[in-house]
């Protein structure tokens, strides 16, 4: 998971050849799997909207270094924003994403005032607290979210008034496809920017950051934002596309599979979430369809085996291999 | 070229033979339902239920086969449900679609089996408003209104005059209390306290503490079956309610697959509720006799028998109608029948059942096993819940 | 005034259970910095040890809690050399993805074994009722629980105060280098520690079965519970696990009494201005 100062120097000048070579593979298998699995867009859209879920929490631990186990509070606060949004004020899709972003970062700033100046087991602590109380308070403003019957009647205008959502799925799947990749651009640019090498600098050494001058916590509460307002445009996403916000947006559950994948793909490279996200959701959906009622001993034994054996994620094997080969 | 258009038009006539049905030999039905996660045992009694009623009445309607296709929907997850629908519908071709434990889940379809018009039979969801979300769900399970409302005038009836109401707090729980409350209320009964209980809590000593200090004629409480359940019936009796005078009064809460948890703490609990293995009807014996046949060691509860009497709504949607989505829905409106409940009928208007509520004690058996005994009928009650505010 | 009295003894009750729970992973959390999210677990384990053999094998109640107990610390004893040995050596986040992955073998396996029902434990009758203490009558349960937890707390206290073992224990805790360098085998001091932690869990399970019934999900339900107690009193504090148990359970029970309503969000509330003031818990070091 952690990173050598030698792995970001020489990123930079290989952005410009290599750029967006892993957007373009991205994106050409998001639009393969469209043809090759036209019955499973359902279930398609989830994966790609995980998959934003689980990049906003890698901005975080992935490339700040920061182990949360709340990131559920952000995705639910863009939720149910999106869905409030589109039942009482508009029902433009993108108007929607937008306040899913800005409900996400604005919880993410507030919360991150106090989490980022604690670390290790009462920064879990405080994180998981943050989605719990959420909850409740969702939970308690039952008129206006719906409660444990979810929040209901949200009706999606067309996407930019061209295309509507079908149920089969087809306009929901391509909508979420060009929302990730917009976001993959936009986390591309953030974690190059200088905010985003100093969040690799703080991981490594926040002594040595401060000893630079480095305002290491502010820079961690922005990172924190910035993620929050994506994980904020993931809940926004699933919002949309199933037309109902449940109270369990919030749950720990939500946010520790989060972590799960992250860490399966490899943390602090993008694609990682990528793959990590992919993998996972496969292996569960097989394996409850297989055997739906002892699924979670090859869940755990999964996570159990990445840990001790591919510490790095599954995304580090061939980096490591390569590493090797170029010394 | 020439070859992929040919496959291109055998594929769309292949495909609309299959929508038309017109030929179809197979029926097909996907159930959306927990079989994994703590509410695992939905999953399991729905196909108990359903495995029962396809033993007792074949598998076979009119000569097409009806074929049931499960999906794990663990707890409570509307995005899981929605494309579990999506796929059951498109890839697998289902005709009606079933099961559904939590009312988030049935509402995340709603839009769905609306643009596709397939009939949705719910086998639990008790929310009322459900049925009104889409003109394709019907629902042959019960709502808390329908349970609650009826037992507040039993008690009324029996001299109760002050209860405290005692609620987890969440939709059903408030429905349970809005219910208890309208009814008690408007027979002439007062409520002299409304405790609305965390939902994730199991220690309930201080909850009952309040219910002794406002010193009540009995306790109506809904809690979500399992951990929840045990540990109230347990506080009930650990913190000397019944000598204080006060009555428990309930409605799941002394549920078969709990019962034998609580053991002695349960006996003299009165509960209203629609559906008890302890029913005495021969429906009711033959549905028993056939599912401990195929299932030996099965609990059957409320949750069985609302699978049971699922299936037979689908089986008669398609005796009427075969695939077509609203002429199912047409021919199920009204419709009548025994079930091991007792006799039902599906509301024309709501879409929801209407059936008997009984009144039962907790008691042991002629066996010594903790059954939830009978001892009053209040005939045909509709779902009361429909108008419903916060 | 007798319901205060009530209200305190129930809180008392809760807190003596999340003391007995939360103990042992406090001190093994403080000794290695691992992150054990699993511990849980243990306490389901014996739960589920004695619904087995209680409610299905039909054995009385102390015999069974002994051996489920034993049962418990037989299987902590080799989860900690194979599986959590080399967890120690992980960073914080690998910590805390390996003992979620082991939470869930053993909900899993529970599940497998025994169903996702309800397991529940079969107590004496002698524990049911109420007893008069002449001014009050108190459930006879809660008492038993609170005795149990004091005598939990004094046994710890001696242990780690008196013996050779505390002093060894202490030593580590404070400085785990410094303790192996001066020879003390902190390896075989944490399998011990471990072992104890989990025994102590067991019992606190089987104990609070009335109050935290279990079954197969229970590491899951009741995770962030204990892992607050800990992080409240402080990693390694085993003052700080009885103090923090306490009086969350305490406010925890109070607050359910005087505004149910908003029971949970209190709860969280405080913990979060706790932690916020005091990072490192109430008796924790600074890190």
């Amino acid at each position: 998971m952690s990173s050598s100062a030698s792995d970001v120097a020489p990123r930079r000048p290989l952005l410009a050849g290599r750029g967006l070579l892993w957007e373009a593979v991205i994106l050409a298998v998001g639009v393969g799997l469209f043809f090759l699995f036209p019955y499973d867009l359902g279930f398609l859209s989830r994966i790609l909207i995980m998959i934003v879920f689980v990049l906003s929490l890698d901005l975080v631990l992935g490339y700040a270094g920061v182990a949360t186990l709340g990131q559920a509070a952000m995705y639910g606060t863009g939720a149910y924003a999106a869905g409030l949004i589109a039942i009482h004020v508009t029902a433009s899709p993108l108007l929607g994403l937008a306040a899913g972003a800005v409900a996400g970062a604005g919880i993410a700033f507030v919360s991150g005032l106090v989490l980022m100046r604690a670390h290790g087991l009462t920064l879990l602590m405080l994180s998981i607290a943050v989605a719990q109380v959420l909850q409740e308070v969702a939970n308690k403003a039952r008129p206006l979210t719906g409660g444990a019957d979810g929040l209901r009647g949200i009706r999606m205008d067309p996407i930019l008034g061209l295309w509507e959502f079908d149920f089969i799925g087809r306009a929901g799947y391509w909508y979420v496809l060009t929302v990730l990749i917009l976001v993959l651009l936009f986390l591309k640019v953030v974690v190059n920017s200088p905010l985003g090498l100093s969040a690799r600098g703080i991981q490594e050494s926040p002594e040595r950051m401060r000893a630079i001058g480095t305002p290491v916590y502010w820079r961690l509460v922005w990172i924190y934002t910035i993620a929050g307002g994506i994980a904020g445009v993931a809940g926004a996403l699933a919002a949309q596309v199933t037309a109902l916000v449940s109270l369990e947006v919030f749950n720990f559950d939500h946010s520790a599979e989060a972590l799960i994948m992250l860490v399966l793909g490899g943390a602090g490279r993008l694609y990682g979430a990528v793959v990590g996200v992919a993998i996972f959701m496969l292996v569960e959906h097989v394996a409850a369809a297989v055997d739906p009622f002892n699924w979670l001993f090859l869940i755990g034994a999964l996570v159990l085996a990445v840990v001790f054996f591919v510490p790095a994620g599954l995304l580090g094997l061939p980096k490591a291999l390569t590493g090797l080969v170029r010394r | 070229m020439r070859r992929l258009t040919k496959e291109l038009a055998l594929a769309t006539a292949a495909a609309l033979a299959l929508a038309g049905g017109a030929w179809a030999d197979v029926i097909k039905v996907g159930v959306i339902a927990p079989t994994s996660g703590p509410y695992a045992t939905y999953g399991t009694q729905f196909r108990t239920g359903v495995d029962t009623y396809q033993a007792i009445h074949g598998h076979e309607v009119d000569g097409d086969t009806v074929e049931f296709i499960w999906r794990d929907s663990g707890g409570v997850n509307p995005d899981q449900a929605r494309s579990h629908a999506q796929e059951l519908i498109i890839r697998e071709g289902v005709d009606y679609l079933a099961g559904f434990t939590f009312t988030p889940n049935a509402l995340a379809v709603a839009q769905i089996i609306d643009q596709s018009q397939t009939p949705t039979v719910i086998f639990n969801a008790a929310t009322s408003i459900i049925t009104e979300e889409s003109g394709f769900f019907v629902r042959p399970s019960f709502t808390l209104w329908q349970v609650s409302a009826p037992l507040a005038e039993w008690a009324h009836g029996q001299g109760i005059e002050e209860v405290v109401i005692a609620v987890s707090d969440y939709n059903p729980g408030i429905d349970a209390e809005t219910g208890f409350r309208t009814a008690f209320e408007a027979a002439g009964g007062t409520v002299l306290d409304t405790i609305r209980m965390p939902l994730a809590t199991t220690d309930f000593a201080p909850f009952m503490q309040r219910v002794r200090d406002a010193g009540p004629d009995a306790v109506f409480a809904f809690l979500p079956a399992g951990p929840p359940t045990f540990a109230f019936v347990k506080a009930y009796n650990d913190n000397g309610l019944p000598g204080a005078g006060v009555q428990l009064l309930g409605t799941g809460e002394t549920d078969e697959t709990t019962l034998e948890a609580l053991g002695d703490a349960a006996l003299g609990v009165y509960t209203a509720y629609h559906y008890s293995p302890d029913h005495d009807s021969p429906e009711n014996e033959a549905f028993l006799a056939k599912l401990f046949e195929l299932h030996p060691d099965a609990v059957p509860n409320f949750s069985t028998v609302q699978a049971y009497d699922g299936a037979h709504v689908i089986y008669e949607m398609i005796r009427a109608a075969g695939t077509d989505g609203p002429a199912a829905i047409e021919a199920v409106k009204g419709l009548e029948w025994i079930s091991p409940r007792g006799p039902v009928q599906i509301d024309p208007e709501t879409r929801h059942i209407t059936q008997n509520v009984y009144i039962r004690e907790v008691v042991r058996d002629e066996d010594g096993q903790l059954v939830n005994r009978e001892f009053e009928t209040i005939e045909a009650v509709p779902d009361l819940g429909l108008v419903n505010d916060y | 005034m007798g319901t205060l009295l009530n209200i305190l003894v129930d809180g008392v009750a809760y807190g003596m259970i999340l003391f007995m729970i939360s103990v042992g992973l406090s001190v093994t959390m403080g000794l290695m910095r691992v992150i054990n999210l699993a511990h849980g677990g243990f306490a389901m384990l014996g739960g589920a040890g004695v619904h087995y053999l209680g409610a299905r094998l039909g054995l009385p109640f102390v015999p069974a809690a002994l051996l489920a107990i034993g049962a418990v610390v037989a299987l902590a004893v080799p989860m900690e050399r194979v599986l959590y040995r080399p967890i120690y050596r992980m960073g914080e986040l690998q910590q805390v993805l390996a003992t979620i992955g082991i939470t869930f073998l053993m909900i899993a396996s529970v599940n497998l074994w025994l169903g996702s029902t309800l397991l529940a434990i079969p107590l004496p009758d002698a524990w049911s009722g109420t007893v008069d203490l002449g001014f009050r009558s108190l459930p006879m349960h809660r008492l038993i629980v609170i005795g149990a937890g004091l005598a939990t707390a004094l046994g710890l206290w001696a242990l780690i105060d008196r013996t050779g073992y505390g002093i060894r224990l202490r030593a580590a805790v404070d400085n785990r280098a410094t303790a192996s360098a001066l020879g003390i085998d902190t390896g075989r001091i944490f399998a011990i520690t471990f072992a104890l932690g989990a025994g102590l869990a067991a019992f606190g399970g089987i104990l609070g079965a009335e109050l935290l019934p279990v079954d197969a999900y229970y590491p899951l339900r009741y995770m962030v519970h204990f892992l607050i107690v800990v992080a409240v009193g402080g990693m390694g504090s085993i003052t700080g696990s009885f103090l923090a148990a306490l009086g969350l359970g305490i406010l925890d029970t109070t607050a359910r009494y005087m505004v149910p309503d908003f029971g949970t969000i209190f709860f969280f509330l405080v913990t979060i201005l706790v932690l916020a003031l005091r990072p490192q818990g109430l008796l924790g070091r600074a890190a």
